[in-house]
């Protein structure tokens, strides 16, 4: 079969050794450099507009109108920041890139400095990602001894330094004016736009962020042009994403499609499908922020719009795939608990507002929801969304609107019928021993930690509900298979 | 535990950390890095002493390492106990995981064993969704972790 | 490496490195993931073995240590180059299964069970 993928950002992940700079310019490696600097400022960012490159962090805004943007500015001092935050629970993409091609990301933001007009470059990035921050490390050694990074680039009399910054652990700092505040040294909190950072960023100095995803694109485009990666893709989406298969597909990893590819040959063709045959119930996207996908969307190509109008996100790439024993109101909450925890607090939709459907979510999978809760749950949704401050708050009620609006059933038996039928949701499953397959062996009976377990050795053995706690220790002790899950 | 760490001592090693960092309150994130690193956790006297170096309200201090969950001012375990809870390893049940080490060290999900030996934390996403549901002890990654095996990994460290 | 001081001088040196890309396509090339989740599944030791027998081989050879390609599931991986062929991905490596590479692939050009095709 030929490969559907195409690498452009991951193009020399595995194919070059990180901490050797010989190995990245044999691969024209800084070519891109050298080609920016010995033509105009206006010729890259027309280059990048041309492209039709768009943020590959999440939201998706032109990078070339970015930087035309900031260059259109002016100012003494202006900024680069690659934000490297990558806090999206199953994203790995931008450590990849780190890890196996840190050079790139250098080199884009030198490029992006020369463009804008900037002489000053952070990276902000997770401290969770050690290895990545001692490859970045090495690898500004190197370009500045090179003389590709530093004063005075090539004899061109342009200056780029490049430094890094740390994360602590703080989702909401992927916001960029979130990201800017705690790169100054505070908490991570947003502040309203405009102004913009490309106005007033760092140090309120005009600023240009971009993700690693993005930067690690900009070289390949300047050195193949670009028409070239134009011609990649869909309408409105160039070029190619980075995506981070995990979950329930046999193939974990990270791939690189054109844009416009379907869900469908993502999952099945290049994720290999579902693992243990299990049947595909839904496909996550855009984190926290995003929002299932289901079987009727497996043939939507995957661009900004179209996934946008089945309700999730690009978002950075993170594509969690769900069998049937995943409950979709329990992922729900699962996502609410992460965004309840991340909320900065500034503004009080996101800060209060998550807190209850978060409580809601909460009761619905405790077995004590109502129908009117579900109305509550979609109402209170709406609100969050429109009249929160930042993004985080703005999407954070995504994950419950698209479970509800795709798994509406699900959500009802567990209000209506009480039922969970993933069998996820303890207070809504029993376990039961069927008399005909148990023989008595008392393994169940022995592991049960409320002795809610009776029945004599060789007899059939039977389960009080009203004492069972429902940890499932017989289960995993019955080697018979006599005891069931309802 | 705090008390324990000298005062005097808290205040000279504080000192130097800021002093990497030419004292600047803009590089306050980076100076409770440095000092995590070398106190293993963030207590009042610590805090205190940098927002004297520093120049900044101890609140200002307080709040930012509240904010960010890489902080911590309780110190942990010998062998620290982190459980990836990112989405990958969350749909292959890593919750099944946390409750039992729970139920094993009979800690909660954030305390430290009453001997000091083990203490427990979530994690967010350590990016090795491949092995998920994944754990760390310590520096060492466990990968595809069943609850059954749980006990047998605990062992490792008795 | 020393300064790159103008155009022509990082030109030269792209042309020479990219001459000694091409010298090395004649020597089988081994590169083994070297990312976070790799060295999590052993890649270290897998590079290690490869350090250490690889020089007791009658052939000409490059290993070298990379980011990875993306193949978690399969983790560690290690892509092997012969002179004249297509680069071969075999998942799962320990130095069991690195020794049969070797055994196998390098010395004879033989495939063994636990080839990637990437799709």
């Amino acid at each position: 079969m030929k490969s559907k993928q195409i690498k452009i950002a991951l193009r020399n992940c595995g194919h070059i050794d990180p901490e050797d700079l010989s190995d990245y310019i044999a691969r024209d490696g800084y070519k891109a450099l050298s080609t920016t600097l010995s033509g105009s400022r206006e010729t890259v960012v027309q280059t990048i507009i041309k492209s039709g490159l768009r943020g590959r962090g999440g939201g998706g805004f032109p990078t070339g109108k970015k930087w035309e943007l900031a260059a259109a500015v002016k100012g003494d001092k202006k900024y680069v920041i690659c934000n490297a935050d990558e806090g999206d629970p199953g994203a790995f993409m931008d450590r990849s890139v780190l890890e196996g091609d840190p050079h790139s990301v250098l080199e884009a933001m030198a490029v992006c400095g020369y463009a804008i007009g900037a002489d000053e470059g952070y990276i902000y990035i997770r401290a969770e990602y050690p290895l990545a921050i001692k490859r970045l490390k090495i690898a500004m050694a190197q370009a500045k001894e090179a003389g590709l990074l530093g004063q005075n680039i090539l004899g061109t009399g342009f200056n780029f330094e490049i430094g890094l910054k740390y994360g602590a652990g703080a989702f909401v700092c992927g916001e960029e004016t979130a990201l800017i505040k705690s790169m100054e040294g505070n908490r991570g909190e947003p502040i309203m736009k405009p102004p913009y950072p490309a106005q007033k960023g760092f140090m309120g100095k005009p600023t240009n962020v971009n993700n690693v995803e993005t930067f690690a694109n900009i070289p390949a485009i300047i050195n193949k042009g670009a028409d070239w990666f134009a011609s990649i893709g869909t309408e409105g989406s160039k070029g190619t994403k980075v995506f981070a298969l995990a979950g329930k597909v046999k193939n974990v990893g990270l791939v690189e499609v054109p844009m416009g590819t379907t869900l469908r040959e993502l999952i099945f063709d290049i994720g290999g499908g579902i693992v243990g045959g299990k049947k595909f119930k839904a496909a996550q996207t855009g984190g926290p922020s995003g929002g299932c996908l289901t079987e009727k969307h497996l043939d939507t190509p995957i661009d900004y719009e179209s996934l946008k109008a089945a309700g999730s996100m690009m978002g950075s790439g993170g594509l969690i795939v769900m069998d049937e024993d995943n409950c979709m109101p329990a992922v729900a909450q699962f996502y609410l608990d992460f965004t309840v925890e991340e909320s900065c607090g500034k503004c009080v939709p996101c800060r209060e507002g998550n807190k209850v459907l978060y409580q809601i979510l909460n009761k619905i999978t405790h077995g004590n929801g109502t129908l009117e809760d579900l109305k509550k749950l979609k109402d209170l949704s709406e609100i969050i969304k429109s009249t929160s401050l930042c993004g985080l708050g703005q999407t954070a009620p995504n994950p419950v609107l698209s479970t509800l609006n795709n798994f509406y059933d699900e959500y009802y038996e567990h209000v209506v019928e009480k039922k969970c039928r993933a069998k996820v949701c303890r207070a809504l499953i029993k376990y039961i021993i069927i008399p005909d397959k148990c023989v008595g062996c008392g393994a169940c009976k022995r592991a049960c930690p409320a002795e809610a377990i009776s029945g004599e050795i060789k007899q059939k053995h039977l389960i009080d509900q009203d004492k069972c706690i429902k940890c499932g220790a017989c289960y995993q002790k019955c080697k018979f298979n006599a005891i069931i899950i309802e | 535990m705090a008390c324990a760490i000298k005062e005097k001592e808290i205040k000279e090693k504080v000192a130097e950390i800021c002093k990497e960092f030419n004292n600047d309150p803009k590089e306050l994130i980076a100076i409770l890095h440095k000092s995590q690193n070398h106190f293993g956790f963030l207590p009042k006297e610590v805090q205190t002493a940098i927002a004297e170096t520093i120049h900044i309200p101890a609140s200002k201090v307080y709040g930012v390492i509240t904010f960010y969950s890489y902080f911590t001012m309780e110190p942990k375990g010998k062998y620290p106990i982190s459980i990836c809870m990112g989405t990958a390893c969350y749909v292959k049940g890593a919750e099944k995981v946390l409750k039992e080490f729970e139920k094993q060290l009979e800690i909660k999900n954030g305390q430290t064993t009453p001997d000091g030996k083990f203490s427990m934390n979530t994690l967010r996403c350590i990016g090795a969704c491949g092995l998920a549901p994944v754990i760390m002890i310590g520096e060492k990654v466990y990968g595809s972790v069943k609850p059954e095996e749980v006990a047998k990994i605990i062992k490792e460290y008795e | 490496m020393k300064q790159l001081k103008n155009f022509g001088e990082f030109e030269s040196l792209r042309q020479e490195l990219k001459v000694k890309e091409a010298e090395n396509e004649k020597k089988v090339r081994i590169y083994i993931a070297m990312a976070t989740c790799s060295i999590a599944s052993g890649s270290a030791k897998v590079l290690e073995y490869f350090k250490e027998e690889m020089p007791k081989q009658p052939v000409e050879f490059v290993i070298k240590p990379t980011g990875c390609l993306g193949l978690c599931h399969s983790e560690p991986t290690v892509e092997v180059v012969l002179p004249g062929s297509g680069p071969v991905v075999f998942g799962k490596v320990d130095t069991k299964r690195a020794k049969l590479i070797i055994d196998e692939y390098i010395k004879n050009g033989k495939l063994i069970d636990g080839v990637i095709e990437e799709n």
